[in-house]
């Protein structure tokens, strides 16, 4: 196909739009994202799952008491167990101070007793290398 | 004013010369045994008793809970109660002469104050024996009590820190031994001597 000058000169001359091509560029503008606007609506996937709940109050009230119990009853056991752990902890803890006063109790004992020892036998020593003493002082007497 | 903030002060600089002179009484009255530590290694059988501060008001505790009505009960309660510090290191060897002068002598060192007076002494050179009892005066009562038993095989030195009743102490029955304390048996008579196997 060829083209003489004259028609491409035809073809790329300036062309008056007519009136109104702004509105017209416009209202077609607005329409084409009322239209994408209209079909994202269409996609959303809850749109259909929430009408369906829309529609039936008396399951959607049944399921929410069924979450909240399930909930309070969790709830419930959750602070029992932490209730039991702390009293565990806590026997646990006073136990272990009661074993360690016994510890001391009978270290104090065992001191006690080894002072009262001791100091006899420290003291029977000291009588006994005194007897002789006391026997040759009597004597001389 | 002046004179009732003058007057205060007096107060708190006697209070804090008190607590500092009955401070100074304790630490006194507790000897450095730790330089006898390293005989446990020889030692055929060691006893090693440390009890001081909130172990010793534990102990305290706990043996008020044992029997109050128990005369012996009452009696330890009432040595107990007024120590600040229990401190025993005993050595028994299986061979004699395996600690030196100079372990006995670091504590007799701890002992040369003027306020510790050497109450009692029995010596027996031939068999190696060396045993002292000595006090921490304080005021008119005794403030702390040191036994110091040297003998060929064993070492044992006795620390008590506070008031120590010396008589209390010497007429302590046996059976409050630890681990007899709760039993039903007779009471043993008291033995006098180096019993405490």
């Amino acid at each position: 196909m060829h083209f003489s000058e004259d028609d491409l000169r035809e073809a790329l001359k300036r062309k008056d739009p007519g009136e109104g091509f702004t509105q017209r560029v416009m209202a077609r503008v607005n329409q084409s994202k009322a239209e994408s606007k209209v079909q994202q609506a269409t996609k959303k996937p809850n749109g259909k799952f929430l009408s369906w709940w829309m529609h039936r109050p008396a399951w959607a009230m049944a399921v929410v008491a069924v979450l909240l119990l399930a909930c309070g009853i969790g709830g419930y056991q959750y602070s029992e167990y932490r209730h039991a752990e702390e009293m565990r902890v806590a026997r646990a803890k006073q136990q272990q101070i009661q074993q360690e006063a016994e510890r001391a109790r009978d270290q104090a004992i065992m001191a006690l007793e080894i002072a009262r020892a001791k100091l006899n036998h420290v003291l029977q020593h000291a009588q006994l290398q005194a007897e002789p003493a006391n026997k040759i002082r009597r004597e001389r007497l | 004013m002046n004179l009732a903030n003058r007057k205060l002060t007096q107060i708190l600089v006697a209070a804090v010369l008190c607590f500092s002179a009955l401070r100074g009484v304790a630490q006194d009255a507790k000897l450095q045994l730790s330089n006898l530590d390293k005989l446990s290694e020889k030692a055929a059988r060691v006893t090693d008793v440390t009890l001081d501060g909130s172990l010793l008001q534990f102990a305290v505790n706990m043996i008020q809970k044992i029997d109050a009505e128990d005369k012996d009960v009452a009696q330890l309660q009432s040595i107990i109660k007024n120590l600040k510090g229990i401190y025993i290191k005993s050595f028994e060897f299986d061979e004699a002469s395996q600690y030196s002068k100079a372990d006995v002598d670091g504590i007799r060192a701890q002992l040369t104050s003027p306020r510790w007076s050497k109450i009692v002494q029995s010596m027996e050179k031939r068999h190696n024996e060396y045993d002292e009892i000595y006090v921490l005066k304080n005021g008119d009562k005794v403030g702390g009590v040191v036994i110091l038993v040297a003998e060929a095989r064993e070492l044992t030195v006795v620390n008590l820190v506070g008031e120590v009743p010396m008589d209390k102490v010497a007429a302590l029955e046996r059976h409050l031994a630890p681990g007899e304390k709760h039993s039903d048996k007779p009471k043993q008579k008291k033995e006098s001597g180096h019993d405490q196997e």
